[in-house]
Formats: C-alpha cells, sequence, structure tokens
C-alpha cells in the first residue's frame, strides 16, 4: 500500500480540529496523571472510558492514546523532582534524575527527558507507520522460551544498576523476584506469601512497592537530623541545557531509542525491560561509569528515550493484530470494542481512517508534548521551592490516594508503608533500591516463562538452546556476565599489590 | 569486639537477606515444587530463596575488615511512627470516615512527623491539601469514593 | 419503666428506619450507582457492563458507574459486594465464575446464592473452538480424533484459574474422555498471542477474544459452543452440528447484595430489560458476537434458576477434574 497516501489520509483525520483538540486534552491529562503519583495511565484510561462514549471512534482512541504516552512524558517528572516513580520505566529515571534535582539540575533532568521523549516518540511513531505488520509478524516468533531467555540476560546485564556493591544488588534482585511471587500462582491457583489475606492474591501493587521503596524512604531518611542540615535541593542553576550536555545525551537518547523501539514490539512484556536495559548499557558504555548514580545525565536521557519508544511501539501488536502487550492496551481493547471496532488483523484494512489516523495523532501528540513540557519545566522547578517540610505530608497524601485509587485495595495502601520501612532500612545499611524493583517486575515474568517454557517441551531444558532466538540471547547472557567479571578478576590482581584506600 | 572489625551495614544487611531468603525458602517448603515438567508453586520461590540466604552469607562475609567509615544519623523514631501511622490510618479508615475526614487527619499528622512544623503550620497545610486533594482526585478524576463516608452517618 | 422507655423509643426509632428505607425506595435513585465488575478494566466483561450501564444510567436518571475490582478470580470483588450496604447503591455483574467460585475455591468467604439477591441475566457469550494456523486436523471431526489419538501431546492454553477458557477446556476433555496438557496464561490476550504465533495448539475462548481472528485467518476455527450458529460466523458449525456434546456459555448476570428492597431490585430489573432492548447496546453486543437474553431472562427468578444449576453442573466438573483455585 502507499504510505505516503496512508499517512496523508492519517493526517487529514488527526488534523480535523476537533481530534487535535481531543489529542490536547489526552496528553495533557496524561500528563497531569503521570505527574501525579500512584495515579497512572491505567486508571485514568478507566474513569475516562464512559466519557469516551459520546465521541467519534477516532476522537476516542486518539484521546485514550493521548492519556497514555502523555503519561510517559508526565512520569518521569515525579521520579526526578521528588523520588517518587509512578511506573517501572520511571523507577530507572529516579536514579540519576533525583540526584541531578538535589543538585540544582532540575531543568536539564527534565528537558532531557522531554527532548529524549520527543525523539523517541518520533522515530516510535514511524516506526510504527512504515513496519507496524511485518515488526509484529516478527514479535510473535517470541515463545516462552525466548522471553525466559530475554529476561535472564536483563537481570544479569542489570547488575550495572548498582553504583555500589556488586553482592548487594544481587541480593536485592534475588528478593525482588522473591517479591513478585506474592500472590496467587497462575498455574495452580495456590496463594503464595499472602498470610491467608484474599487481598494479596494478585500481588503486590508495583506502584505501592515503587512509591514505598522510593518516596516513603526517601522521606524518612530526609526526617532524620533535621535541623542538622538542608534536605532540599540546592539553588537552582540553570533551567537548560548546556553545549555539553547536548554532547552527553545524543548517543544515549539514539540507542536507548533503539533498544526501547524493538523492546516495546515484543508483546510479552519487553517494555518492561526497555529503560533498565537502556540504563545498563549506559553505564557500561560510559567513559565515566562512577557518575551513574550521582546525576549522570546519560542516565536520564537513555532511559526515558527507551521508555517512550517503547511506549509507542507496543501499539505495534495491538493495533496490527489485535494482541494487547499490557494492561493499558487491554484498556485499549476495550475502548476500541465500546466504539463498535473489534482489533484486529483487518483493523488496517476496515478502518484505514482510523488506523492511520491515529498514528498520525500520535505525532503530534508528541509535537504537542514537547511544546507543553518545556514551558513547564520553569514551573516545576519552581515547585522545588516549596520548602521541604510543606512537601512531603503531600507526598504522603498523594501516595496513599494514588495507589488507594488503582484497585480500591486497602492492602496496597498497607503496602506503601510496609515498603517504606523495608526501603528506609535497606538504605540505610546501603542497599540500593533499583534492582530489587527490577527483580519485582521480572520476577513474574521469569517464573511465569519458565515453567512454560518447560510444559509446552515436556520437561526438555534443551529447548533453551535448541531454539535460536533464545540460544542466543542466553549466549549474549553469558558473554555479559564474562565481559562484567573479567575487568573485576584483573582490579583484584592488581589490588593485591594496593593498600586499601 | 570481634564485631568492630565487620562493617556492621554489610552484617546487617546480609542478615536481613538470610532472613528473607530463610523465610520465603522455608514457607515454600508448605507448596507442591513438582516436577520440571510441571514445575510447582514452591519451585522458584525454594529456589531463589535459597539463593538470596547463600547471598545474604556473602554480602555479610564481604564485610569482614572493611567496618564504617562514615558515622550514621540517627533515625527520627517520631518520623517514622508519625509516617507509617498515618498510611495505615489511611487504609483503615478510607472506606468508613471518607476521603475528606481521612485526608484532613492524615495530612495534618504527616506534616507534624517533621520538628519543623509548628501545630498552627500543620493544620493550615492541612486543609490545604484536603482542599487540593479533593478538587483534584475527587472531582477532576471522579475517584469513586464517598466525601465523607457510612461511619460518619451520612 | 426505663425499659419500657427505651424499647418504645428503640420501635419508634426502628419504625422511622424502615419508613425511611421504604421512602429511599420510592426515590431511588438519588444518588450514582456503583456496578463492581471483578475484572480489572477493558476485559470482555467489564465491556458488558460499561454497555450496559451507560444505558441503564438513561434510564434510572442516576449516573451508573463501573468499578473495576479485580483479583482473586473475581472472588474479591464478589466478596466486596456482598458486604456491602444493601441500599441498591452497590451492584455486581459477574459472570459465569459466580458459579464455579464455590467449588474452585474451597475456603469462599461468601455464599453466591444466599449473599446476594439476583437482578436477572444479561447476555451469554458464546465460545469458539481454535487452533493455531497450521495445525493439523481442518474440521471438528478431525479434531475430536486427533485429541484422541494425541492426548497429551496436544497442548491447550486458558486464561488462568476459573476463567471461562479453562471451564471450556474441562468440558472438552470431559466430552472426549482425555487429557491434553494444559497451558495456564495471565488472562486471554496473551494465550491468543500464543496461539496466532503458533507456540501452542489451541484454546476454547469467548468469541469476543477470537472472532476478529477467525475472520482474517489468523486462526483456525472448529465450532461455536452454541446451540444455533454465530450471525457473524455464519459457515462455522456448532459443536453439536459436529457430534461434539460441549454447550457452553459464559453467561453474565447483575446482583445486588441480600436483603435488597424489592421495590429497588424491580426498578433495576426494569432498567436492565431496556437496556438490554436498546440499539446501541444490540449493535455493540453483536460486534462481541453474542446477542442480549430476552426479556424473560433478565429477571431475578430466571439468574437464581441459572446460577443454582450451574453450581450444580460444575461442582460436578470441576471436582471430576480435581482442580481447584487455593
Amino acid at each position: 500500500m502507499d504510505i505516503i497516501a496512508s499517512l496523508g489520509l492519517g493526517f487529514s483525520v488527526a488534523l480535523d480540529p476537533m481530534n487535535i483538540l481531543y489529542c490536547f486534552i489526552g496528553v495533557l491529562l496524561g500528563t497531569l496523571v503521570g505527574v501525579l503519583p500512584g495515579i497512572g495511565p491505567t486508571a485514568t484510561i478507566a474513569m475516562l472510558l464512559p466519557i469516551t462514549f459520546s465521541l467519534s471512534p477516532a476522537g476516542a482512541l486518539i484521546m485514550l492514546a493521548g492519556i497514555y504516552y502523555g503519561a510517559q512524558y508526565g512520569g518521569s517528572t515525579t521520579a526526578i523532582l521528588i523520588n517518587l516513580p509512578g511506573e517501572s520505566s520511571s523507577a530507572v529515571t529516579a536514579i540519576d534524575g533525583y540526584q541531578m534535582a538535589k543538585q540544582g539540575r532540575a531543568g536539564p533532568a527534565l528537558a532531557t527527558a522531554a527532548l529524549g521523549s520527543f525523539f523517541a516518540g518520533t522515530v516510535g511513531t514511524l516506526l510504527l507507520a512504515f513496519f507496524a505488520p511485518p515488526l509484529a509478524r516478527a514479535a510473535l516468533n517470541f515463545g516462552a522460551p525466548e522471553y525466559f531467555a530475554l529476561i535472564v540476560l536483563g537481570l544479569l546485564v542489570s547488575i550495572a544498576l548498582a553504583h555500589g556493591s556488586i553482592l548487594k544488588a544481587l541480593a536485592m534482585i534475588v528478593l525482588g523476584l522473591l517479591l513478585g511471587m506474592v500472590g496467587q500462582d497462575i498455574y495452580t491457583g495456590q496463594p503464595r506469601f499472602t498470610f491467608g489475606i484474599r487481598e494479596l492474591y494478585s500481588g503486590l501493587n508495583f506502584v505501592s512497592v515503587a512509591v514505598g521503596i522510593f518516596g516513603v524512604a526517601e522521606i524518612l531518611r530526609n526526617l532524620e537530623n533535621e535541623k542538622g542540615r538542608d534536605v532540599m535541593v540546592k539553588a537552582v542553576k540553570n533551567l537548560w541545557l548546556t553545549k555539553d550536555d547536548f554532547k552527553r545525551i545524543a548517543a544515549p537518547v539514539v540507542r536507548g531509542t533503539v533498544l526501547g523501539s524493538v523492546l516495546g514490539i515484543l508483546p510479552g512484556g519487553g517494555h518492561i525491560l526497555a529503560s533498565f536495559a537502556s540504563y545498563s548499557a549506559e553505564k557500561r558504555l560510559s567513559k565515566h561509569p562512577e557518575e551513574f548514580g550521582h546525576g549522570a545525565i546519560e542516565g536520564v536521557a537513555g532511559p526515558e528515550s527507551a521508555n517512550n519508544a517503547a511506549a509507542q511501539t507496543s501499539f505495534i501488536p495491538l493495533m496490527t493484530l489485535g494482541i494487547p502487550a499490557h494492561p493499558v492496551m487491554a484498556l485499549m481493547v476495550g475502548a476500541f470494542i465500546l466504539q463498535g471496532i473489534t482489533p484486529g488483523p483487518n483493523v488496517i484494512n476496515d478502518q484505514p481512517a482510523l488506523f492511520w489516523g491515529i498514528i498520525a495523532s500520535m505525532w503530534i501528540g508528541n509535537v504537542m508534548l514537547v511544546l507543553l513540557n518545556l514551558p513547564l519545566i520553569g514551573l516545576w522547578v519552581k515547585m522545588l521551592s516549596i520548602p521541604y517540610r510543606a512537601l512531603f505530608p503531600a507526598i504522603v497524601l498523594f501516595a496513599c490516594i494514588g495507589c488507594y485509587s488503582i484497585n480500591q485495595n486497602i492492602y496496597d495502601v498497607y503496602a506503601i508503608g510496609f515498603f517504606g520501612v523495608v526501603g528506609y532500612v535497606l538504605m540505610r545499611f546501603g542497599c540500593e533500591p533499583a534492582p530489587l524493583l527490577l527483580g519485582f517486575v521480572l520476577g513474574p515474568l521469569l517464573e511465569e516463562h519458565l515453567r512454560r517454557a518447560m510444559i509446552i517441551s515436556r520437561g526438555d531444558p534443551t529447548v533453551f538452546i535448541t531454539r535460536p532466538i533464545s540460544a542466543t540471547l542466553l549466549g549474549l547472557a553469558v558473554l555479559a556476565v564474562v565481559i562484567a567479571v573479567l575487568p573485576s578478576i584483573r582490579k583484584k590482581r592488581k589490588e593485591v599489590f594496593v593498600e586499601e584506600d | 569486639m570481634a564485631v568492630s572489625n565487620f562493617s556492621t551495614k554489610d552484617l546487617v544487611s546480609g542478615g536481613i537477606f538470610v532472613v528473607a531468603g530463610a523465610y520465603f525458602a522455608l514457607e515454600a517448603l508448605n507448596y507442591e515444587v513438582g516436577t520440571p515438567f510441571r514445575m510447582g508453586p514452591g519451585f522458584m520461590p525454594l529456589f531463589l530463596g535459597s539463593v538470596l540466604a547463600g547471598l545474604g552469607l556473602a554480602v555479610a562475609a564481604s564485610g569482614w575488615k572493611k567496618p564504617d567509615t562514615e558515622e550514621r544519623l540517627t533515625p527520627s523514631w517520631r518520623g517514622i511512627v508519625l509516617i507509617i501511622g498515618v498510611v495505615i490510618f489511611f487504609g483503615a479508615t478510607i472506606r468508613g470516615l471518607g476521603f475528606v475526614p481521612v485526608v484532613l487527619v492524615s495530612s495534618f499528622v504527616a506534616a507534624l512527623s517533621s520538628r519543623l512544623n509548628s501545630p498552627l503550620f500543620s493544620i493550615l497545610l492541612a486543609i490545604t491539601l484536603t482542599v487540593m486533594c479533593t478538587l483534584i482526585f475527587v472531582v477532576g478524576l471522579g475517584m469513586s469514593v464517598p466525601w465523607f463516608g457510612p461511619w460518619l452517618g451520612m | 419503666m426505663k425499659k419500657t422507655v427505651i424499647t418504645l423509643a428503640t420501635g419508634a426509632l426502628l419504625a422511622g428506619l424502615a419508613f425511611a428505607g421504604s421512602a429511599f425506595a420510592q426515590d431511588y435513585p438519588t444518588k450514582p450507582i456503583t456496578v463492581v465488575v471483578p475484572f480489572s478494566a477493558g476485559g470482555p466483561t467489564d465491556t458488558v457492563a460499561r454497555l450496559v450501564a451507560e444505558v441503564m444510567s438513561k434510564d434510572l436518571g442516576q449516573q451508573v458507574v463501573v468499578q473495576n475490582v479485580g483479583g482473586a478470580g473475581g472472588t474479591l470483588g464478589a466478596g466486596q459486594v456482598a458486604t456491602a450496604p444493601n441500599d441498591g447503591y452497590t451492584l455486581l455483574l459477574h459472570h459465569i465464575g459466580m458459579s464455579t467460585a464455590p467449588t474452585l475455591y474451597r475456603s469462599l468467604p461468601y455464599d453466591p446464592t444466599k449473599d446476594f439477591a439476583p437482578i436477572g441475566l444479561i447476555t451469554s457469550v458464546p465460545m469458539t473452538l481454535v487452533a493455531r494456523k497450521d495445525f493439523e486436523p481442518t474440521t471438528l471431526a478431525e479434531l475430536m480424533d486427533y485429541i484422541k489419538a494425541n492426548g497429551e501431546n496436544v497442548t491447550y492454553a486458558h486464561a488462568g484459574i476459573g476463567s471461562a477458557s479453562q471451564l471450556c477446556g474441562m468440558l472438552l476433555m470431559d466430552a472426549l474422555d482425555t487429557q491434553m496438557t494444559t497451558v495456564p496464561y495471565q488472562g486471554a490476550g496473551p494465550a491468543m498471542t500464543d496461539i496466532i504465533g503458533g507456540q501452542i495448539d489451541m484454546i476454547c475462548d469467548q468469541s469476543t477474544n477470537t472472532t476478529s481472528q477467525i475472520k482474517a485467518g489468523e486462526v483456525k476455527a472448529y465450532g461455536v459452543t452454541t446451540p444455533e450458529r454465530l450471525a457473524n460466523l455464519p459457515d462455522l458449525p456448532t459443536t453439536k452440528e459436529g457430534g461434539l456434546d460441549l454447550e457452553i456459555g459464559v453467561w453474565h448476570g447483575l446482583y445486588a447484595p441480600a436483603g435488597t428492597d424489592a421495590a429497588i431490585i424491580t426498578k433495576l430489573e426494569t432498567a436492565l430489560q431496556a437496556a438490554l432492548a436498546d440499539e446501541t447496546v444490540i449493535s455493540r453486543f453483536a460486534e462481541l458476537g453474542t446477542v442480549p437474553v430476552t426479556a424473560d431472562q433478565a429477571t431475578p427468578a430466571a439468574l437464581a434458576e441459572t446460577l443454582t444449576s450451574q453450581i450444580a453442573l460444575w461442582k460436578g466438573v470441576i471436582e471430576k477434574a480435581g482442580v481447584y483455585a487455593d
């Protein structure tokens, strides 16, 4: 089919004044709920579904899609400003973004996030327009063994997330994996580690764990010895990126976009790995890996781009095959059906105006987001001038309300408190929270795909090395470990001759 | 003391990992471990729990001869008790008392957990936050929770 | 003396409350009504609920809000409604899982027949037997022979414990008197992904999830589990035609907590019947491959009867399969 003509059709739909308005409302709402911790795109789209009844199908879907990728932009804002990530992707941004904010560089951090996201969003949308069907086909080659291998690779590569002891980081990942197993086993229905509480059957809520272990733990730490030090940020230096900053973010943005685009296409949970993988890659490739964890701008640029690219390309399986890649996409399926359109392989042919209209609107939405977010940076940074003693009660409240609103489950609220204490204690004893979160999101996937692969292969573990994609991924995983271990062995040899520092 | 030769940080965090790993592994013994073909619900937690306990030992051992150098601040017990208390209070009463009273009390108490906040400042902050949150979440986002809950007879 | 006063006062109070209660029932509804869907938003049940709720709002003159309380195979949301105030402002829209939970969950904190007041049936979504495109059998008869011959070498996907696809699988294995290798997924979406990708052999799932894939030729379809053929898939034979004794529909019902005022139930019943006769609802349901039940089925009696008979049916099937969720 003629792509140019199709895109022309798409833009004619997307540039309809009403649709531009819906797109704007969508990205604005998305940004706002992304900024509010707890309340995420899932909750917002669910709440807004009834309103979209009265809109045209194109308008409704453009608006809902806008909420989703708008929230990806907004989500990084709170992660950077107050260390409160609302989603797995922004958890990575919090690592270096919050450190930058503490050093008075919140402006550049936010600008990096916005620019990186815009670039990634544009590339992701182009991929969606030009290659969606073949990419979706390719992604279908990923079965359980491939996902298992991919997750193992992701976990091993991500040890780089830690800027302290590798042993502790490993232990935190494993602890996260275990916490991810809380709840009903999907294979047998057996409730695990639930203490008989039915509310825990569907597992611990990610937002609760993230908000507790990052946000609340940070508050508890800041309340230590308040009078002795200034807990909040240094004076804001500048709002915009310096020439040097631009140089530093260019490559990470491109690499993050590539990684994110590829992983986002995989419907079995690839998008979750995107930002973690990008962070690890940047740290490995950086000439100054020691800066990571202390405010490295590459640590914001890479993951943010990866995350936004994945957000765009995760529409590919939905739009071309009708397969939802994650809960937000499942909601989009619901939105399609409510509009009288069953998403599936035929949408592209039966509803070309809708299909191309949504794609075109995504790019327009990305333009709006960057125009909306860049001026907002000044406002957000001003927010940091609110004294911390007034800010932190608001953070606690937002966290509770947001988590409660997701499922109306009070145990999600209790979990914030529990993980706040856990995070605080572990932080005091030198363990960082990011690896734990990575383990937490990947734990259930790791187990699910391992067990499924074994069932389908009827208990034959060679399935992981006889299938080419899975074998390649596992080979890369081994390579990653070797590369990680070699320098430390070399360093150990040197250390023998060096006195303790 | 022998411990002085150790990093307290590594010793304690290692200990936490050992205890957590042991808990998951032992609890997993109550679930079916299964076969490689059909792994049971106990398989992964048992394996990972043991790994975690092992890593915990390694973390503790890695602290040998590396006593902590930096001084640690004393935790703010007032902060911990009040903040965690607020979270529990919020969860326990949101259905019964309704949005407005719970947010008002929660933000007041949360504000008090900082020694820098006077009671008057906390009250003002609580009122501001309550108005803001009600507008954003209940009015703006249409969160389905009563303003005042059934316990208040409304 | 004192006692009498208290008794009198209590009596007056109770009478007042009763009066207030009936006054409430007269004016009902005076505030938005919440319909709890015990599954996450976006799924087939949620979609059914939102379509019906939208039209019921117009009829009742108050917003009918869908609230998703997912978790524990639908038992969490149902349990929440079981203990909710029985004032007609908290309702439950649940599917076939209402009747399987008492057997699947040996420690269920509520009783589906005693803790709820049925309002009416809504729809029964047909299920379809589909397989990956390159799966050997081409007709239902061949499929039956193939499964019988290959037994555990056939992999059957289902959307999780207590899901409709799991139930259909149990019935299928029961009817063919064989065992397949069942592979659970987290929901119907991932399961369909692996069918389309050819990672796994077959599934029996709601037409909601399969129709567009069947039409596009992404999956091979063998039969539909309803007595009659589907309007939007007229070439697909029914299981009965193919000689397979397998009939199942994912029926949906609307419930209030037990003890809800009869006048309120009647109002809701009328609103439900009106919604099911609505043009938009009918056309959207058709898109989902289903039809609303007739007005005589959207009644408390019909739902109560369906619930009781289905509980008995599934008790036998589930106990025979030996599958439990806790």
